[in-house]
C-alpha cells in the first residue's frame, strides 16, 4: 500500500524549520552584541581618552561600499581587521574563536 | 497640576539624578583581591568580565571609604559597585562586600618589591622596532620616561591611553628642540612572544602619524621572558597571562639623565603633569648624549 506524507505535515515541519533557523540567527546576533559590548563598545561607543584619532562609530558599517579604513566592506575584511587590528585598534588574535567572530559579524550586519 | 501630582515626578527626577552620579557609570563587579595597599588605598584585584567597561583583568582600584577598604584582606573575595567617571578615566569600588574569606591564607601578600626613587636603573638588554639592541645606559645624560604596555592591549583606559599620551608628549617635545633632543620615551612591551619587532613597529607608527623618524625619540621595545621580569619587578609592574591576555598593573617611571629612577606613577596622572616632569629633568641634562645618535645612525 502506498503510503503517502499528509500536506499539513509537511508543512508543519517546514516551518518548524525556518523558525529554527531564524531562533539560530537571532541567537548568533545576540551572542555578537553581548562580544560588542564587551570588546568593541569600550573604544567604538564612547570616546577613548588621549587618543589622537577617534575610532568610528560601526553603525552602518555595511551600508557603504568600503570600511572607515578604506577596505572593503566585506565579512572577510571586517574579521581581518578584528583579528590583526589596525593602527591603534588591537588585534584580537587568539581572543577570538571562529564562531565569536562569526556572531561578531552577524551582529555587525544588523547594526542600522 | 497639583503637588500630590507632582511628587512621583520629583521622586523620579531625584532618582534619576542619584543614579547619574554627575555622568559617572556603575557596573557590579565581582573578583579576588590580590593585594593591598593601605599607604593608597587600593585594592589589586583580579576580576572577571565587566561589560560595557573592560573584560576580565587584574588591576588596582581605590576604595574611597576606609571603613570598607579596612575589612578586606588579600584573598579575599568580594563583590562590589566599580563606578567609573570622566570617560572610564576615573574609576573605584563602592559598597565592598566580602562574598568568601577561604582565600586569604593561599593569598600572594605584600607587592613586589620596586627599586626606590634615587635607585640606579637595571642596564638590560633590549629589542626595539628595528631589530636593534640597546639597554637604558644609552639614554644617560637625557631624561627617560619608560612605560609598559602590550599591543592587543583592548582596554582604551590602559594601554591605548598611556601610549596617546605619550603620542601626545612626542608631539609636544617635537615642537620644542632643546627639550627634544635632552628627553627619550620607551614604551615596553611585556608580550614578547606576540609583541615581536615588526608588530612593535606597527604599533609605533600607528602613534607617530606614519612617521618613523618619530622612533629617534621613541623607542618601542622588549626583551626575552627573564629580563623582562626583572625589569618589570624593578619597576613594580605586575602582569600575568591568562585567557590568552594580560593581566596587568600600569606603570610609569621617569629616569634622571644619570640613570635614576626620580617618580613613578601608577594609577592616577595627566599627560601635562608627566610632560611638565620630564621637561624638569631635562634641564638637568648637561647636553644632548651622543652615544645614542651613533647607536642610530649604526
Amino acid at each position: 500500500m502506498k503510503r503517502t506524507v499528509p500536506v499539513c505535515f509537511v508543512l508543519a515541519v517546514f516551518i518548524l524549520m525556518l523558525m529554527l533557523c531564524g531562533c539560530s540567527r537571532r541567537a548568533s546576533e545576540q551572542r555578537g552584541e553581548e562580544l560588542f559590548d564587551l570588546h568593541c563598545a569600550l573604544c567604538h561607543e564612547n570616546p577613548v581618552p588621549d587618543l589622537k584619532k577617534q575610532p568610528p562609530r560601526l553603525e552602518k558599517l555595511f551600508e557603504s561600499p568600503q570600511l572607515p579604513s578604506g577596505e572593503p566592506a566585506t565579512d572577510q575584511q571586517v574579521r581581518k581587521t578584528v583579528l590583526e587590528g589596525l593602527r591603534t585598534m588591537p588585534a584580537f588574535d587568539k581572543r577570538l574563536s571562529d564562531r565569536d567572530l562569526d556572531d561578531l559579524v552577524a551582529y555587525l550586519h544588523t547594526l542600522k | 497640576m497639583n503637588v500630590k501630582q507632582l511628587l512621583p515626578l520629583a521622586l523620579l527626577g531625584a532618582i534619576w539624578m542619584a543614579g547619574c552620579q554627575s555622568g559617572s557609570k556603575q557596573y557590579e563587579f565581582q573578583g579576588q583581591v590580590l593585594d593591598k595597599n593601605p599607604a593608597t588605598q587600593e585594592l589589586t584585584v583580579k576580576h572577571g568580565d565587566i561589560p560595557g567597561f573592560m573584560p576580565a583583568m587584574t588591576m588596582a582600584y581605590t576604595v574611597k571609604d576606609p571603613n570598607n577598604f579596612q575589612n578586606v584582606k588579600a584573598g579575599d573575595v568580594i563583590a562590589a559597585k566599580v563606578v567609573a567617571a570622566k570617560g572610564g578615566t576615573e574609576y573605584w569600588l563602592e559598597n565592598v562586600r566580602i562574598t568568601d574569606e577561604s582565600g586569604r591564607k593561599t593569598a600572594k601578600g605584600g607587592s613586589v618589591h620596586r627599586l626606590d626613587v634615587g635607585d640606579q636603573v637595571p642596564d638590560l638588554a633590549l629589542i626595539n622596532q628595528d631589530g636593534k639592541t640597546f639597554s637604558l645606559s644609552d639614554f644617560k645624560g637625557k631624561a627617560v620616561l619608560l612605560t609598559f604596555i602590550y599591543t592587543r592591549c583592548p582596554v582604551p583606559t590602559f594601554c591605548p591611553r598611556l601610549s596617546g599620551q605619550f603620542a601626545k608628549i612626542q608631539d609636544d617635545l617635537s615642537h620644542a628642540p632643546d627639550d627634544f633632543s635632552k628627553t627619550h620615551l620607551i614604551t615596553i612591551s611585556f608580550d614578547p612572544k606576540y609583541d615581536t619587532p615588526p608588530v612593535l613597529r606597527k604599533y609605533g607608527l600607528a602613534y607617530l602619524d606614519n612617521n618613523p623618524t618619530g622612533f629617534s625619540h621613541w623607542d618601542f621595545a622588549s626583551t626575552n621572558a627573564s629580563d623582562l621580569k626583572k625589569l618589570a619587578d624593578a619597576f613594580g609592574l605586575e602582569y600575568f597571562e591568562e585567557d590568552n591576555q594580560i593581566s596587568h598593573t600600569m606603570d610609569i617611571v621617569l629616569i634622571s639623565p644619570e640613570g635614576k629612577v626620580v617618580k613613578y606613577w601608577g594609577t592616577k596622572w595627566t599627560t601635562p603633569e608627566l610632560e611638565a616632569a620630564l621637561r624638569q629633568q631635562a634641564k638637568s641634562a648637561p647636553a644632548p648624549a651622543q652615544g645614542r645618535a651613533q647607536r642610530k645612525a649604526g
